[in-house]
C-alpha cells in the first residue's frame, strides 16, 4: 500500500518569475569595466558575443548569447564536433556495440 | 612557461619528491624504453640538467580519454610531475581560459618557442565536406593542425585517432577522418602512440628518450616507436601458456575463464596486435584488459575498429 507523504512543515517556496521589465537596474557605481581593445556597445543596443571554445570540458562546445542593454536575452549553444558514430554502428556485430559507443566520450 | 627555466631538481625539491622515487622513475622509463638498467642513471642526469620544451595539446575527434590516460600518470608519481614541468600551455580540455583567450595563449607559444614545442593531437581530423566537422574558433582542425604540428619541434600522434583515424574513420567513414601522417604529409619527425587510449608510459618514456639523448626513438614503418610496438602481445602475454597447451576459455564465467586460460576463442586480438600493453599495464602498473578477463580488441593496430571487429569472434587459428 502507498502510503501519502508526511505532511512537511516546509513551506514550499516558489521563486517568482522575473521579467525583463521588472529586473531592478545595475547600481550606477557598477560599470563594466572594458576589455582593452572592445569599445563597449552604446546603450539600447544589442550585441553577440561568442565564447568557442569553452575549455574544461570535453568536446569542443560554442556558446553564443545575445545581450542587450547589459542582459542575456538568448543564447545558442553547438557542438563543434561531429564524428558520425551513429553512421558507425549499424550492420555490426551487436557485441561490439558497446566499444563504439563508449568511445562517444572517454571522461 | 616558467617550467622552461626553472630545473627539475628544485621542482622535485619543491614536491616533496625524494631522490628515491626519483631514481625509480628513471628506472622505469629504462625499463619501458628497452635500455639496461644502467641507463637510468643518464636519463636522471639528463631530466636534471635539460630544460623541458612547452607543449601544445590539440584535440580534434576525439573522446578525451588520452587525456584521462594523461592525467592517471602513475606511480611512483613523478611521470606526472615531469608532464607538468613540460609546460602544457594549450589543452582546451585542462586549460583555464575559454574563447579568444585560448588563441592568444597557442599564439603566444608559437611565437616565443618557434619550431621549439612538442605538438601533441588527440583524436582525428576530418577531411570531407571543406573540414567543417571538427571546428575550433572558427577555424577547421585541418587548418588548426597544419600550421601547430608543422612549426613544432615534433609531433606526437597519441592515440589511434590520430594515428590512422580511428573511430571516427571506421566505415563508412562519414566525416573522411584520417590521422595526423595524412592531414600533415611529410611531417617530421612525427612519433605516433596508437592505443584506444594510449598508454602515458609510453608518452613519458617518448618524451623521456628525447630528453635524455637528443633524439626520437626509433620507430617502425607506421612511425610507433619500437620500444612500445616491437613485441606481440600474445608473445609476451600471462596467459600465453594456456594458448600453447590448448587450455581455452570456451564461454565467459566457464571453469577456464575462473582459471584464467587463453581468450583466444572468446575473440582476443593479442596475436595479431604489437604493443607493450602486458608489461607496461595500467591503473598503477597493476592490470589490463587480459589480466581483468577479458581478450584485446587490437586496439593499437592499424584500422581495428574495421579490421579486429568483430570483437568477440575468434581470429583464425594457425594451430588447426
Amino acid at each position: 500500500m502507498l502510503k501519502p507523504p508526511p505532511p512537511s512543515d516546509v513551506e514550499r517556496v516558489f521563486l517568482p518569475i522575473i521579467r525583463k521589465d521588472q529586473i531592478p537596474a545595475p547600481e550606477p557605481t557598477v560599470t563594466p569595466s572594458p576589455t582593452p581593445g572592445v569599445t563597449p556597445p552604446p546603450p539600447g543596443t544589442s550585441q553577440r558575443v561568442a565564447i568557442d571554445p569553452i575549455t574544461r570540458i570535453e568536446g569542443h562546445l560554442r556558446l553564443e548569447v545575445k545581450v542587450e542593454d547589459g542582459y542575456v536575452t538568448d543564447a545558442w549553444s553547438a557542438g563543434m564536433m561531429f564524428r558520425g558514430i551513429e553512421l558507425i554502428l549499424p550492420g555490426r556485430d551487436p557485441r561490439d556495440a558497446w566499444v563504439f559507443a563508449q568511445r562517444i566520450c572517454g571522461v | 612557461m616558467s617550467a622552461v627555466t626553472s630545473s627539475l631538481s628544485e621542482r622535485l625539491y619543491q614536491e616533496g619528491v625524494s631522490r628515491r622515487r626519483f631514481l625509480k622513475f628513471c628506472g622505469v622509463m629504462a625499463a619501458t624504453l628497452a635500455l639496461p638498467a644502467h641507463y637510468g642513471d643518464r636519463i636522471a642526469r639528463a631530466l636534471l640538467a635539460n630544460p623541458r620544451p612547452p607543449l601544445v595539446w590539440l584535440e580534434f575527434q576525439d573522446c578525451t580519454g588520452d587525456t584521462e590516460s594523461f592525467l592517471r600518470a602513475s606511480q611512483p608519481g613523478v611521470d606526472e610531475l615531469l608532464l607538468d614541468l613540460l609546460s602544457l600551455d594549450y589543452h582546451e580540455t585542462l586549460m583555464v581560459p575559454a574563447g579568444l583567450g585560448t588563441e592568444q595563449s597557442l599564439m603566444d607559444t608559437m611565437q616565443r618557442f618557434p619550431g621549439g614545442y612538442v605538438c601533441i593531437v588527440e583524436g582525428s581530423i576530418p577531411t570531407a565536406a571543406g573540414g567543417i566537422h571538427c571546428m575550433i574558433r572558427g577555424r577547421t582542425a585541418l587548418s588548426l593542425v597544419q600550421e601547430v604540428a608543422s612549426n613544432a619541434l615534433a609531433t606526437i600522434a597519441l592515440g589511434s585517432c590520430a594515428w590512422d583515424g580511428g573511430l571516427a574513420a571506421a566505415l563508412p567513414n562519414p566525416t573522411g577522418a584520417v590521422g595526423v601522417r595524412d592531414a600533415v604529409p611529410g611531417l617530421a619527425p612525427l612519433i605516433s602512440l596508437p592505443g584506444c587510449p594510449a598508454n602515458v608510459v609510453n608518452l613519458t618514456a617518448a618524451l623521456t628518450h628525447f630528453l635524455t639523448f637528443d633524439e626520437w626513438p626509433a620507430t617502425d614503418s607506421q612511425g610507433r616507436p619500437h620500444f612500445a610496438y616491437g613485441e606481440e602481445i600474445h608473445e609476451e602475454c600471462e596467459r600465453h601458456d594456456h594458448y600453447e597447451d590448448r587450455r581455452f576459455v570456451l564461454e565467459w564465467g566457464d571453469e577456464g575463464h575462473k582459471q584464467g586460460w587463453c581468450l583466444f576463442q572468446m575473440g582476443c586480438k593479442g596475436p595479431e596486435t604489437d604493443h607493450n600493453c602486458p608489461t607496461a599495464r595500467w591503473n598503477d602498473a597493476t592490470c589490463w584488459p587480459v589480466a581483468a578477463g577479458h581478450g584485446c580488441v587490437g586496439c593499437a593496430s592499424p584500422n581495428f575498429w574495421d579490421r579486429m571487429t568483430p570483437f568477440y569472434v575468434p581470429l583464425p587459428d594457425d594451430d588447426d
